[in-house]
């Protein structure tokens, strides 16, 4: 029982996070980007509820938007991430053989890769904007997916219905879709759940680094970017909050990833 | 030597075994023979004092004196470790698959009395000549041996111990027809020649009727019938017991 | 003797090396400007025709791009990564400068993650339903979703800003004559941030091997055979460290991710940090080399990761299956 209510907790946390950024527009107090240099790093306020930063914008209004952009540019890396790691999965799993060897052994050199080093070196030379940014994401965050997808293709191959569906002359499509693919999706739902959070860490760290997403737009990465100098100055404001969203977001992921990753163990403790 | 009296053991409101009685001699072989899923397992559990936490078990296991039923962690860990030596079922994985099996017998037998490494090394390594294995496995990996193989190594370290009781839990059911009256041929030589006592669980009336001198029938979580193999094989007297002596022949 | 699978392994790592070198070429071919004169560095208006000429040649720069791979690789193996675009200097002595830091932290971070890990681990795994169990699980959760670098501004706020206690950056003294004291100073905070943000979910990854390998069938034989708790402690947690290892090989290149990001706000001095700075200024040969150079690191990592998972698990020395 405790644990199905956790779960709950955790999900509806996240959707009042997703809900807040999504709505920003209509729920923040002021503009994002209105500057105000009569109230440059004001402390949390009545007017301003979380305060100002180092040009006098409402961090409260910067952290629902920032998150806008933060979690559409996680989100859709995520789908990118989550296409290629179905196509390329599920051509090794359900060929095998020699195809699928060379495909894994790939994938394994790449995984030793920090993906973190790949962004940098297309940012240092593309230095897109935020959908730049999303694709750089999206293409390096789909190992972790394409070899779940093969492990369960793999697996799948092997069960009765689908062997059986061969023998019928199911059509190849149909099989991938309809049972491999859909048998699937439990185990493609937590991983990408982790992805999601993966993509999150991804953007605030690069923008935190001053080359993720460009400045002039407000991120959660963009706003701690500029909160590592303004906390010499003693403004903590500006880094607190934007860190917890980050740190809620991710949690609340986990959690719910956690939940589902082991069904069995749910049903016990209920 | 064991007197179990009125054992009943629960499981998850399950009854695995109901008011069951029946004793082991001193220097006999005793045959506890069953069904898998009649209790045989969880028995021999109750006697290590090994059940599942949430097992609820009553009645009484007699032994020098006492209920062991009522023993400390402590005591049954001691029980287990001074009187009583247990072979299971599945001798492959019976040993850790990343230790060299000397350092795995030495911990299963002269570690258990005491010895030094010399001490083992010596006693050892005559009684692995004994069983016809050859001294080099205590170089090997468990994975590097064959089950029947290792089932000897297992029963190699009950002949170091010479325990007051040998529990033998399915013992041969994991090798084929020619290791399995191999090993019979073993545990009644151990009995013979240095008078341990041995409760065999078995399913297999065959090895009953060439081992045991003793035997218990079980069957649902219930003793149908004890007594000596000779009184139960010619005059059997419950149902269930004259239909497994029929479907023998 | 090297055994089949440890050659498997380096002939993989020799593969990982290629990509990043691949990697490394593209931002040279993809770069503005003439390839010329981001070996040269500096001023490339100062460059003249005969050493443009020299650079040319030794980099075959008027030949194929197979060729231009080639003749790179060829002066890269030999320890020539060019010369900083904007610091005017060889790039391999910036690296080498550098080098220590960032071995430095790495190595006392994974020390302490390991040591940290494998005693809450086993203290956890072995102890099954536990309020150590079930706090591990959470404590895991928790910490591996902070922000690293957040986490470090905190740190930064709490411990030099407020409490003044701690240098806020940097990697040494201005005059870098601190000594050791000065150096741990500096090590504490990114170590520390290091430390928080990882220990726990390999301590989780360990405690789950644990559980597994408690529940093995050996250790009911062991337990009813009476060998003491101690000695089955020992072969469980040698068991369960053999995918902890494998645990730990996979993470090391997000680990190492992280590390570049938690170098960079701290100022430490390290490779990680002259990456990103490599990034921001486009300082194209720095950006090349720095990444050769966190290539090779990973790959030998990851070697010697293996090489104790060979020591630990004789199935892989004795050629068996896993």
């Amino acid at each position: 029982m405790k644990s199905r209510k956790t779960l709950w907790f955790w999900c509806c946390l996240l959707g009042l996070i997703v809900f807040l950024t999504v709505f920003s527009s209509l729920l923040a107090p002021f503009s994002p980007n209105k500057m105000n240099m009569e109230e440059v790093y004001s402390a949390p306020s009545s007017e301003h509820w979380l305060g100002t930063d180092h040009l006098g914008r409402d961090v409260l209004s910067r952290l629902l938007e920032g998150g806008k952009v933060t979690l559409a540019v996680a989100s859709s890396s995520v789908i990118l991430s989550l296409v290629i790691g179905v196509v390329y999965g599920g051509i090794s799993g359900y060929f095998g053989g020699v195809i699928d060897t060379v495909m894994m052994r790939l994938l394994e050199a790449l995984i030793t890769i920090p993906s973190l080093i790949i962004i940098l070196v297309f940012q240092a030379i593309i230095q897109g904007g935020m959908w730049g940014m999303a694709l750089l994401i999206g293409l390096t965050g789909w190992l972790v997916t394409a070899r779940i997808v093969r492990s369960e293709f793999i697996r799948l191959k092997e069960e009765e219905f689908v062997k059986m569906a061969n023998m019928f002359g199911t059509p190849v499509w149909k099989i991938l879709w309809g049972h491999l693919l859909r048998n699937s999706i439990p185990a493609i739902f937590v991983v990408t759940l982790f992805n999601f959070a993966g993509a999150i860490f991804m953007e605030v760290s690069l923008s935190f680094l001053g080359i993720g997403i460009p400045p002039a737009i407000p991120s959660w990465g963009n706003m701690l970017y500029y909160a590592q100098n303004d906390i010499l100055i003693g403004a903590w404001w500006i880094a607190l909050f934007p860190g917890i969203m980050i740190f809620l977001t991710i949690l609340a992921i986990n959690f719910i990833g956690e939940a589902w990753k082991n069904p069995e163990r749910r049903r016990v403790n209920d | 030597m064991i007197e179990v009296k009125d054992l009943s053991i629960e499981i998850k409101d399950q009854h695995i075994t109901k008011h069951i009685d029946f004793t082991i001699r001193r220097g006999k072989i005793t045959s506890l023979i069953g069904e898998s899923g009649s209790g045989k397992s969880m028995t021999v559990s109750a006697l290590l004092g090994l059940l599942p936490i949430d097992a609820k078990v009553s009645g009484y296991v007699m032994y020098e004196g006492r209920n062991i039923l009522d023993a400390s962690v402590q005591e049954m860990a001691s029980l287990r470790r001074q009187d009583i030596f247990t072979i299971f079922q599945d001798a492959s994985n019976s040993f850790n698959p990343s230790v060299k099996l000397g350092h795995q017998l030495y911990t299963f037998s002269g570690e258990r009395v005491g010895d030094t490494l010399d001490v083992f090394n010596e006693k050892m390594h005559v009684i692995l000549d004994q069983l016809g294995l050859a001294w080099e496995v205590v170089e090997q990996y468990p994975f590097q041996l064959s089950g029947g193989m290792l089932q000897r190594c297992m029963i190699a370290c009950a002949f170091y111990v010479e325990p007051a009781l040998l529990i033998a839990d399915e013992p041969t059911s994991a090798l084929d027809m020619v290791l399995q009256k191999e090993f019979i041929q073993l545990l009644i030589r151990l009995n013979e020649e240095r008078g341990t006592t041995i409760l065999l669980i078995t399913h297999d009336l065959d090895i009953v009727a060439e081992a045991a001198h003793e035997m218990a029938v079980m069957q649902q979580g219930t003793i149908v019938e004890m007594g000596t193999v000779e009184t139960v094989f010619s005059n059997p007297r419950d149902a269930y017991t004259k239909r497994l002596l029929e479907s023998r022949f | 003797m090297i055994s089949k699978w440890v050659g498997k392994r380096m002939v993989m790592g020799i593969v990982v090396l290629f990509i990043v070198s691949f990697l490394s070429f593209f931002i040279m071919q993809a770069a503005p400007g003439d390839p010329a004169t981001a070996f040269y560095g500096g001023n490339a208006q100062t460059l003249t025709a005969a050493e443009k000429e020299r650079i040319t040649r030794a980099y075959a720069l008027d030949r194929p791009v197979a060729e231009q791979y080639l003749a790179w690789l060829g002066e890269t193996v030999k320890g020539n990564l060019g010369t900083s675009s904007k610091e005017g200097r060889p790039v391999s002595e910036i690296i080498m400068e550098r080098l220590p830091n960032t071995l430095l932290l790495f190595s006392v971070t994974m020390f302490f993650i390991v040591i940290g890990s494998i005693w809450l681990g086993t203290v956890a795994g072995m102890r099954a339903g536990s309020i150590w169990d079930k706090g591990l699980s959470t404590f895991s959760i928790a910490t591996s979703s902070i922000p690293a670098f957040w986490l470090g501004i905190l740190f930064i706020y709490f411990f030099a800003v407020t409490l003044g206690v701690l240098p806020s950056s940097g990697s040494s003294d201005v005059d870098g004559n601190g000594g050791v004291v000065d150096k741990v100073r500096h090590l504490i905070m990114p170590a520390s941030v290091l430390i928080v943000t990882h220990v726990g979910i390999y301590a989780r990854f360990l405690q789950e091997s644990i559980k597994i390998e408690n529940s093995q069938y050996y250790v009911k034989v062991a337990r009813a055979n009476g060998v003491t708790e101690r000695s089955i402690r020992k072969g469980i947690v040698r068991n369960a460290s053999i995918p902890y290892l494998n645990y730990i090989a996979i993470t090391i290149p997000s680990f190492f991710g992280g590390s570049i990001i938690v170098e960079s706000l701290f100022a430490w001095a390290g490779i990680g940090q002259l990456t990103v700075k490599a990034v921001a200024t486009k300082d194209f040969p720095l950006l090349m080399g720095s990444i050769m150079v966190t290539g090779v690191l990973v790959v030998v990592t990851l070697f010697i990761v293996d090489l104790i998972m060979y020591a630990i698990d004789p199935k892989l020395r004795k050629g068996g299956v896993r």
